[in-house]
């Protein structure tokens, strides 16, 4: 094609060297600014926390069940030691849709052992397990009040800075977990029945976790919702539970901060 | 041009075009999710396919948005216009990838239904600071949906060239949704300096070019001729017009162009029937206007596409006094023959 009236036609194949150059540097640019970008974009990633959520394996653990509120399993993992399991069911849902079958064939089910098998969630010292099928627990004893965990009280009118977060995505399930790209997510967890737990980093960068529950320890699922993901400080009574902390709150004594998430 | 529709017209250059389309994408999610695995291991796997295909996205649609501007600065970026909706479609597919995993992600497996939960899980639609960011990319993949799906020249005729540029031209509408999208949330959870300066950079670079092109374009509309001659609009010296090629007018609030070609002159509405591109901008080719943009073809004398084709544009009346060119405003329909105005030189 002659340069001095460089004229492109799509469907035809010539095209001017003029042109040819122009459109070399248009690519070669933004290619270099893809890369560039990339890398960018790569590199500002906030750091992903070390947490597990075992998808694509089964795992079957063995334990005392109890609800205070929320159904948990107490788990023996050596002489004299244990672990509280929190119990989840699939998706965005609470353990309790699952758990319906086999409490309709016993009643009074805290303080049964049970074996459930399920997908183990876990990170920073906490265990949770999905619960995928109701086939997939079996009664081994029937209850036993004795070997029902008590909540032991600790103190009351205590102040904790963190953020209300849905356990199974921040344990494991996704990452984040938590923060504002995460709430929506967090706020469909608790509302589906998941215990909304909240969580704290001290100076020290050593976190703790308390489940939250109303002031007389019992499910707070939806007065909580417009609380999650936000950074606030909470105040209430702590209680013990095992490995786990309870805080019992009125939605009134939730201080929203307004700061960036942060509790990585 | 085709005759009948097909799904791609395919020809080398859009060959061409596709392949650097392809290899892009990829050179860019295997930077971001190998730099990802590298740096930050603990990464999932559903996140690196949302972060990657959304930042994607918007990379794509920063370069979709300037191809246009430059085009209209320098005629040596039109064969990137020419091919531009596949780039579109592929920047719409990266960008459902991203939405479809992000609704699958957070907003399945609940105890409402996942457009609900969309709109519903956060409620703080008066706070910026916590607005309800997923809203915005939702709308805005919508828009791109309904752009990718219209894509195709049958729609572009079936809607009509009007309405058809009417609904394109909300990808502005799309980009800024995006650009709102990514500041109310990853850029609060993440901020970042580096990425804010990019989008911000990407933002001050569109908008320049649109600027520039837009005032220029403003410009030619704004210019009216004085000299009239018993209803006819004197437009320009015949030396002013280069051989082959035209020289664009308002008439009576319309663009027109006139061309030159073997010693003589025709006029023709300056909007291409296919996408409204500038025909005066175009070249006389083989006997026929030439479309800049996309290659449709018009008979400069009567304004219609040669058989088989059947677009047609207006056209209007030329005379000639000693060098001076003038036009009667008046568009004749669509397709009237004209005899050119014949010059010696």
């Amino acid at each position: 094609m002659k340069e001095k009236d460089d004229f492109f036609i799509g469907y035809i194949d010539e095209i001017s060297n003029k042109t040819k150059v122009t459109l070399k540097t248009f690519v070669s640019l933004s290619l270099g600014f893809l890369i560039l970008i990339a890398i960018v974009f790569a590199l500002t990633q906030n750091t992903f926390k070390n947490s597990s959520f075992e998808l694509t394996t089964s795992t079957k653990i063995t334990g005392v069940y109890h609800e205070m509120p929320y159904p948990m399993l107490k788990v023996k993992t050596d002489k004299n030691e244990f672990k509280t399991i929190m119990l989840l069911g699939f998706g965005k849902l609470s353990a309790n849709p699952f758990l319906k079958k086999i409490k309709r064939q016993t009643p009074n089910l805290s303080g049964s052992m049970l074996s459930i098998e399920g997908n183990l969630i876990y990170y920073n010292g906490k265990t949770l397990l999905q619960i995928t099928s109701d086939e997939k627990i079996t009664l081994l004893e029937k209850a036993n009040p004795n070997r029902v965990p008590k909540a032991e009280y600790i103190a009351k009118n205590i102040e904790l800075q963190g953020e209300i977060i849905d356990p199974k995505c921040y344990f494991g399930v996704m990452k984040p977990g938590n923060g504002k790209i995460h709430r929506s997510c967090a706020v469909l967890c608790i509302s589906g029945g998941i215990p909304p737990v909240l969580a704290t980093t001290d100076q020290n960068n050593i976190s703790e976790y308390y489940i939250v529950t109303d002031l007389e320890g019992k499910p707070i699922n939806k007065a909580i919702l417009p609380y999650i993901g936000k950074p606030s400080i909470v105040s209430g009574t702590i209680y013990k539970l095992e490995d786990w902390y309870q805080l019992r709150i009125s939605t009134n004594h939730i201080k929203e901060l307004h700061l960036p998430s942060n509790i990585y | 041009m085709g005759v009948n529709y097909q799904t791609v017209l395919w020809n080398r250059n859009k060959k061409i075009y596709d392949r650097w389309i392809g290899l892009s994408m990829l050179i860019y999610l295997i930077s971001f999710i190998g730099l990802t695995f590298i740096t930050n291991v603990q990464t999932s796997v559903e996140t690196l396919i949302i972060r990657a295909f959304g930042t994607l996205a918007i990379v794509l649609l920063h370069i979709i948005l300037v191809i246009g501007p430059l085009s209209r600065i320098n005629t040596r970026f039109l064969p990137l216009l020419y091919n531009r909706r596949h780039l579109g479609v592929s920047m719409f597919l990266a960008a459902l990838i991203h939405g479809g995993f992000s609704l699958f992600q957070f907003h399945t497996l609940g105890n409402v239904n996942p457009i609900y939960a969309l709109f519903s899980s956060n409620m703080d639609y008066n706070s910026l600071k916590n607005f309800p960011f997923q809203v915005l990319g939702f709308f805005a993949l919508i828009i791109l949906f309904l752009m990718a799906a219209t894509s195709h020249d049958f729609w572009l005729k079936n809607l009509s060239a009007k309405s058809w540029k009417r609904l394109h031209m909300m990808v502005y509408f799309a980009y800024a949704l995006i650009i709102m999208h990514v500041f109310l949330g990853s850029f609060q959870q993440q901020p970042s300096l580096w990425s804010t300066a990019i989008l911000s950079f990407g933002f001050v670079v569109i908008t320049a070019l649109h600027i520039s092109t837009g005032s220029k374009e403003r410009k030619l509309d704004h210019i009216k001729t004085t000299d009239t001659n018993e209803g006819w609009d004197y437009v320009c010296d015949i030396d002013e017009i280069p051989e082959d090629r035209a020289k664009i007018f308002i008439v009576d609030n319309e663009r027109i162009a006139v061309f030159k070609y073997n010693n003589k002159l025709s006029a023709i509405s300056n909007v291409c029937k296919h996408q409204g591109g500038p025909l005066g901008e175009g070249k006389v080719v083989d006997g026929c206007v030439t479309c800049p943009w996309h290659g449709y073809q018009y008979l400069p004398h009567n304004g219609q596409s040669p058989p088989p084709f059947t677009e047609q544009v207006s056209t209007y009346r030329l005379k000639l006094i000693d060098k001076k060119v003038y036009v009667s405003p008046k568009a004749l329909p669509e397709g009237t023959e004209v005899d050119p105005v014949i010059f010696n030189n």
